[in-house]
């Protein structure tokens, strides 16, 4: 009976003890959690709109852990890793022994070095449930936020709290309002859905310091430009860093992430790593796959894990859909093709006859096979002319033994 | 474990799996094709028939894929592979609309509903005894549900 241990139970996490659990039937499955409760960091907007209670963003069933006869342990960060031991460490004095390790701890919210903002307690992350609850209960004392960031975690935030009557300012340094996944006008038009219910733009700016009450608490925001900005508390959005201190702290390899090959196992033998904390990516698919991959190796089965496409996501906030996929900054030598309709904005990046980049601003229904197009590189320069209207159609292919569809290119 | 398979040689483009589908999943209480609303978005077909350009038809059908890429980006668990019956159910209630789906499906199956709340996708028409309305509205059998 083998026993396998993942820290960590966000997508990757959970991910992984699905499939382990599938596996191996009979072995023993350990998931250790900082988390109380299992959530989608993806959907803690709807915690904090009051829209749903903590069970409403679990993206598994309540009976997860009790149908698949996993061992959860909650609430617990695992301190230190003996490798040689092969043992973890939390709590008190707390430890599991464990033939196969997977690391899953995911990634935290970055506070840049401005004055008084690591240490103020009215700083907050937009990351984990435990996050939300310290905005609830902060925005229950004042309402006026500040939001750093104005990236799809920045937004998020925003749309949950003007929707229950905040004051929000959002600082973003860029020019534009989610500037990896827009462009000038897509921009825009978000901008002004914000602005329309009440949001306040600081584009092209930073805070460069604070004013602090005798309990170190931000009252006011100092802009770049020496402008003062009032507030209740702080939203921190402003990107995230893997969380890879568990790995430097027991020897296994990491720089910025934990270092992970093709196969997801960290440079110690038996210890694996997947999700945001390798660094390969910052989405939510690629950390299921990685969980699921991972486990797979765990398990004994030899599976490569082909390197991630991170640039792709899709965002609706006021019902203003956008699916945003490829480099749209990358245009040096290529083709930008551009529909524009009161109602729908698209935009192409094309170079040497291949899709590099595509934004889709309206009603986005039924455009996954662009992201398929530009992971694949695939050749779509006899279709030009109808960029923005393809569809499988122009691929079509079944594969005749199981009756799914397949692509010939 | 059952799968709908298309035979796009036999489709002749009649459309009658698009009416049957919008027909089936009409939630205005009514019955029958007279009184089918065709332009109101909430009545939309969760398959199409498209043009091969040569005078052909090709279906466009969700194939319940066996490693689903929209259940392997949802974020809500809204939408799960049932390993039982091997479809992929969505459930309304859990979807936060976010739309990684819709990215997802390298077949462009998923679509938006009008009210920006939803995704709409093939169900099998697991409300009805009989089976996929789509399936027994083909006059060319140029779909039909297998066992794979």
């Amino acid at each position: 009976m083998e026993r396998f241990v993942i820290i960590g139970a966000g997508a990757a996490g959970i991910s992984a003890a699905q499939v382990l659990r599938d596996f191996r039937p009979k072995d023993v499955v350990t998931v250790i959690s900082t988390d109380e409760k299992v959530h989608s960091r993806c959907m803690l907007h709807k915690y904090l709109g009051h829209e749903r209670d903590a069970q409403g963003i679990n993206f598994v069933g309540a009976d997860f852990f009790e149908k698949n006869d996993i061992v959860h342990i909650s609430c617990e960060t695992v301190k230190r890793i003996d490798t040689a031991a092969k043992t973890v460490f939390f709590g008190e004095s707390y430890s599991a022994p464990y033939d196969k390790l997977l690391i899953a701890t995911g990634s935290g919210f970055f506070i840049p070095p401005i004055p008084h903002f690591r240490e103020a307690p009215n700083v907050f992350g937009f990351r984990d449930l435990s996050d939300a609850l310290k905005i609830d209960e902060a925005f229950a004392k004042g309402r006026r936020v500040f939001i750093v960031g104005s990236g799809l975690v920045g937004l998020d935030a925003a749309s949950a709290l003007c929707e229950r009557g905040a004051e929000i300012t959002i600082a973003e340094m860029a020019p534009r309002v989610m500037p990896l996944q827009t462009d000038d006008y897509a921009a825009s038009v978000y901008q002004k859905v914000f602005e329309d219910h009440g949001c306040k733009f600081l584009l092209g700016i930073g805070a460069s310091d604070a004013v602090v009450d005798e309990a170190g608490n931000i009252t006011e925001v100092i802009l770049s430009n020496g402008e003062h900005i009032p507030c209740d508390f702080i939203i921190m959005a402003a990107g995230v860093r893997p969380r890879i201190q568990i790995a430097l702290d027991s020897g296994i390899a990491a720089e910025r992430a934990i270092q992970v090959d093709g196969h997801l196992r960290t440079s110690v033998p038996d210890v694996y790593a997947a999700g945001d904390c390798t660094g390969l990516s910052g989405v939510w698919p690629d950390a299921m796959a990685q969980g699921k991959a991972a486990a797979r190796n765990m398990a004994g089965v030899d599976e490569a894990y082909p390197k991630p496409y991170p640039f792709k996501n899709t965002s609706n906030f006021f019902g203003v859909t956008m699916l945003s996929v490829g480099r749209l900054d990358l245009t040096e030598g290529a083709d930008i093709l551009v529909h524009k309709t009161p109602t729908e904005y698209k935009k192409a990046i094309v170079k040497d006859g291949r899709l590099t980049g595509y934004l889709s601003l309206g009603d986005i229904s039924n455009h996954g096979l662009y992201l398929h197009l530009i992971r694949n590189g695939i050749d779509i320069s006899g279709k030009l002319d109808k960029i923005f209207r393809l569809t499988f159609a122009d691929f079509y292919g079944i594969n005749e033994k199981n009756g799914e569809f397949a692509y010939s290119v | 474990m059952k799968r709908i398979f298309i035979e796009p040689a036999k489709c002749d483009g009649c459309k009658n799996c698009t009416l049957a589908c919008m027909e089936s999943h009409r939630e205005d209480g009514g019955r029958g094709l007279y009184t089918l609303d065709l332009t109101d978005p909430a009545n939309q077909s969760r398959n199409r028939i498209l043009s091969d350009g040569k005078g052909g038809y090709l279906p466009i059908f969700c194939r319940h894929c066996d490693d689903p890429d929209c259940a392997g980006t949802c974020m809500s668990g809204a939408l799960v592979k049932n390993q039982t019956t091997g479809l992929v159910d969505y459930d309304a209630e859990k979807c936060a609309a976010c739309y990684m789906c819709v990215m997802a499906c390298r077949y462009g199956v998923p679509a938006v509903s009008p009210d920006r709340k939803r995704m709409i996708k093939c169900d099998f028409c697991q409300h009805l005894e009989e089976g996929p309305a789509c399936v027994r509205a083909c006059p060319k059998k140029a779909i039909e549900v297998r066992e794979v």
